[in-house]
């Protein structure tokens, strides 16, 4: 499964950045995350539990972020196990740049791969879901980052 | 005794023998829903197993942790390859020679293969069960495309085989590769090629598909530990086999085996083979000492228990300018997933592919039949088709319309200039078989009559200009099939399953009232067997036939049979209940002889009795003469009025039948119409011209569904993606189109009653016609060969590919 889009956040680059960094702030994001815990820098251990169609699956698997270049783009990358429902491993070209004084242009390539019964019955729900579930992360992650901002400013 | 007053078309009429439209006495349970089916046998301290399935098409087992499973309320024990090994069981052989992982021994090699089994109190707990096993895999490369198969860098599937050059059919290539299987004179063939005016040539692809009976795979075995006897309840098409390979592979004496196939929900080759849910289940109430059930899901029986076809059939046939076939050259490729587990007479791992010459006289023929290792399912059983059949047929009635197109000569005038002709019968094949009877050309010239064939050819080229002038976005197809199938398996001669030879049989037995029971090694899954099998006995000793009651399935009482698949009960079992009929007719002659104080000789039979010739009023009815048997018996002779038959036939039955389907295809959805399907058969003698017509429609059904959208299809990451009813077409009354049906007779020389076998007929010649069809509407946009399945979908894409859209 290929994904690409990009998001507009009225937020500076560096605070995005930040955010994109910031393990409590992806938990809060991701859709159906339960936990995720920083590792080290670079990497992370999560628990998502998912719907796809009839499908119900609870994920446990490790998130590396690679080809770090801060504050302008890294990779993250992942897999995760769940069981009986099969198992999901992907990872996502996420890129930074200024969209004027305070705000940030995110674009995003997603290259997903899923197996098992998730694939099996998903099969034909995989995309729509994966296209929800990534609106659903961008309007949590914006409206996260402009609280933070307020924070900040305050 | 013989009451004159009945007339003897009233006493004809009283049997209701053999061509009388009886109405299935099956039905009277089935349709108030008193059928008995495994899942309905329900034993005291039943438990119940499900397995963990690899989510993995390819992946070596690092671990497999029981632990948590074994603390779910309601789990009594988990098995895995490690425990089934201390019984010699963690691998079983297949009916074509492989041998299978039962439970994944050290790797898995197809998405879901059977990983562990949990056994517990019931199917929940059993969930949850399966749930909590936690089982570690490393993913390994994943081969899907059997084109890939030899690659030299391609993954090695089956590292048990290492080192193995001979398989169970000679030689392996290569470490993906099976067996190759040739047939035919290739010298010859190729020579004819060389000489050929006119050649063709198309890879023509037969999709992996699914029986998918409505009733999945089941059993319930249930273990004595007192008396040492394993009784085993299961959706089995062949008790008797099963009864014999349990007794091999689990070394209980067979006499200790009980093997009980109740009501089946459906066959079509999917309840042939052996599965691991039916030995972990035997295995589980051996260590439990209780009754174990095992009941396939949906998901299950399509993504696990034998899949059917994928078969990628290269096909070049040589031909005179005038259309004058002179030889046939066929290559396969034949997927059969991660073990070869095809359910072929033992001797013929492409089953009998070689009836690939068809209808038509070619005076050669080469086959050769590559099977190779993928990462998919094992299988490869005859979904309502003798083996191979339907993929034989349609790769020559495809390959035929090529070659009308090549020429310019309509399909049908090309059939009619190469049939086999009445006088060449009995007919040798280039490719080594006997057709025993067939009248091609009278068969076909009735279809084209009836649906006045040269009227819609024109209508065709009317709306092909309408299409062109840009005054229709339809196309219209004209698909014909004239197919001929060989049913009957078979002959000892050449057919056995694991050794055992492929009689079959029937036990009559008269009681003293008139009335009677037959015993049968055959096992019906919805053929409606005890309604016809009466009709032939009828018919042969003056019963009638709802004084008979039929009985099968029972291994402890019915006499040994190979079961019902291919289209072999009736040419087999069939003629084994005339010949087991006629031996208690020349017992009950003796007795009237006896009786009406004549010669045997002096007799004569008419219809449920004896009489004496010339003398019509001394007679002796059926019925009578039963309770003479017994009570009676003349001096010397032994009580009693029975008699068994197993038979061995001489040949297989060649089945013929000429098929018509008319579609309209809109090219701008790729929707299609079926306008017209129009099927004659002809079965040789018909027993139940009712049950006939049930049979070709429910056959014309599964056609359609599998040329027009029926698949099992993976990823190119080895995923299964047609799971549920959700992507797998099964159609419904919604769908299907409207079914005529017709027939011509043409006995069988050698069968006791001249029947043939008809079940799967409509399913070998009903794939050819649609597909046919929607090739001929595509043809004039130019294109040769269209793959099925021919849904909305892939017709839009080739509307799209050819221009037209």
């Amino acid at each position: 499964m290929d994904m690409n889009g990009s998001e507009r956040i009225e937020a500076p680059v560096q605070t995005v950045w930040q955010a994109l960094n910031d393990p409590e702030i992806l938990r809060q994001c991701i859709p159906g995350c339960e936990t995720l815990e920083k590792t080290s820098d670079t990497e992370m251990t999560a628990t998502v539990a998912l719907k796809v169609g009839p499908v119900k699956a609870r994920f446990q698997g490790t998130v590396q972020l690679l080809n770090l270049d801060p504050p302008h783009s890294y990779t993250i990358s992942g897999e995760g196990k769940g069981g009986m429902v099969g198992f999901a491993k992907g990872g996502a070209d996420v890129a930074l740049a200024e969209d004027g004084p305070d705000a940030t242009l995110l674009t995003y390539v997603v290259k997903a791969e899923v197996g098992g019964k998730i694939a099996q019955l998903g099969s034909r729900l995989i995309d729509s879901t994966a296209k929800k579930l990534a609106a659903q992360f961008f309007a949590d992650f914006t409206q996260k980052v402009a609280r933070v901002r307020e924070e900040i400013a305050s | 005794m013989n009451d004159m007053t009945i007339t003897r078309a009233e006493r004809e009429a009283k049997l209701e023998g053999m061509g009388c439209k009886r109405k299935r006495v099956e039905d009277i349970r089935f349709t108030q829903g008193k059928g008995n089916y495994v899942d309905d046998v329900k034993l005291p301290g039943m438990l119940h197993g499900d397995f963990v399935r690899s989510p993995h098409p390819h992946a070596r087992i690092k671990s497999i942790d029981k632990e948590k499973a074994l603390k779910v309320p309601g789990v009594l024990a988990v098995l895995t390859a490690e425990d089934l090994k201390g019984v010699n069981l963690a691998w079983m052989p297949t009916l074509a020679g492989d041998v299978q992982m039962v439970l994944a021994d050290g790797k898995v090699l197809f998405q879901n293969q059977e990983v562990a089994f949990v056994v517990a109190t019931d199917r929940y707990a059993a969930d949850d069960g399966i749930n909590a096993v936690e089982v570690e895999y490393e993913a390994l490369p994943v081969l899907v495309d059997p084109f890939h198969a030899m690659d030299p860098d391609a993954p090695v599937l089956r590292e048990d085989l290492a080192g193995k050059t001979e398989g169970a059919h000679g030689p392996r290539r290569h470490h993906n590769h099976i067996f190759e299987w040739t047939v035919g004179d290739r010298d010859l063939t190729d020579a004819a090629f060389r000489k050929a005016e006119v050649t063709i040539k198309e890879m023509i692809s037969y999709h992996r598909t699914h029986p998918s009976p409505l009733e999945t795979c089941q059993c319930l075995c249930s273990f004595d530990k007192v008396k040492g006897e394993l009784t085993i309840y299961g959706t089995f098409q062949a008790p008797h086999v099963i009864r014999t390979v349990v007794a091999l592979i689990a070394k209980i004496p067979e006499h200790k085996i009980h093997v009980i196939a109740p009501d089946i929900g459906g066959g079509f080759g999917n309840k042939v083979g052996a599965y691991p849910g039916y030995i972990c289940a035997a295995v589980a109430s051996i260590v439990t000492g209780r009754p174990v059930k095992w009941v396939e899901d949906r998901i299950e029986n399509l993504c696990a228990t034998s899949f059917a076809r994928d078969y990628h059939m290269t096909t070049e046939i040589a031909a005179t300018k005038e259309g004058k076939v002179t030889g046939l050259r066929v290559h396969v490729l034949a997927d059969h997933g991660a073990f070869d587990a095809c359910a072929d007479p033992s001797k013929w791992p492409a089953g009998f592919f070689n009836i690939v010459t068809g209808s038509y006289d070619f005076p050669t023929a080469h086959l050769a039949v590559d099977g190779v290792y993928t990462n998919k399912a094992p299988g490869g059983v005859a979904y309502r088709c003798s083996f191979r059949v339907t993929e034989a047929a349609y790769c020559i009635e495809r390959a035929m319309d090529i070659l009308a197109q090549k020429l310019g000569m309509d399909p049908a005038e090309l059939r009619l200039k190469n049939f086999i002709r009445q006088e060449q019968f009995p007919y040798h094949s280039a490719l080594g078989w006997e057709y025993d009877s067939g009248d091609y050309h009278t068969a076909m010239k009735k279809m084209m009559e009836v649906v006045d064939y040269a009227g819609l050819r024109r209508e065709q080229a009317e709306k092909r200009a309408a299409f062109q002038r840009g005054e229709t976005r339809e196309i219209m197809g004209l698909g014909i099939s004239f197919f001929t199938e060989i049913v009957g398996a078979g002959p000892s001669k050449n057919c056995d399953i694991l050794g055992i030879a492929m009689f079959d049989s029937c036990e009559i037995r008269l009681h003293p009232t008139g009335a009677g029971i037959a015993r049968m090694g055959t096992k019906s899954q919805g053929q409606g067997h005890e309604t016809t099998w009466a009709q032939i006995i009828a018919t042969e000793i003056g019963i009638p036939a709802d004084d008979i009651m039929v009985e099968e399935g029972n291994t402890d009482t019915a006499p040994y049979g190979l079961g019902t698949y291919g289209s072999r009960s009736t040419p087999v079992a069939g003629a084994a209940i005339a010949m087991a009929a006629r031996k208690v007719k020349a017992k009950a002659q003796m007795i009237a002889a006896y009786r009406l104080e004549v010669h045997e000789d002096d007799l004569e039979w008419d219809i449920d009795g004896f009489r004496v010739k010339g003398l019509p009023e001394k007679f002796l009815g059926m019925k009578d003469i039963c309770w003479i048997a017994y009570n009676a018996p003349p001096p010397g002779m032994e009580p009693g009025l029975e008699a068994v038959s197993y038979y061995d036939p001489p040949n297989m039955t060649y089945p013929f039948g000429a098929y018509l389907c008319v579609m309209d295809i809109d090219v701008d959805t790729g929707v299609y119409k079926v306008r017209r399907f129009y099927a004659l058969d002809d079965c040789g003698t018909r027993i139940n011209p009712m049950i006939i017509e049930g049979q070709v429609h429910g056959g014309l059904t599964e056609a359609f569904a599998i040329a027009m959208g029926q698949e099992i299809r993976y990823d190119e990451n080895g995923n299964v993606v047609t799971g549920s009813f959700m992507d797998f077409f099964l159609p419904t009354a919604v769908e299907t189109p409207h079914w005529e049906t017709d027939f011509t007779v043409t006995p069988s020389p050698h069968h006791p009653i001249g029947a043939k076998g008809v079940g799967e007929s409509p399913n070998v010649g009903g794939v050819p016609a649609f597909s046919n069809a929607v090739n001929d509407a595509f043809s004039f946009l130019g294109s040769t060969h269209i793959q099925m399945p021919h849904d909305f979908w892939r017709n839009w894409q080739a509307a799209k590919t050819l221009g037209a859209v």
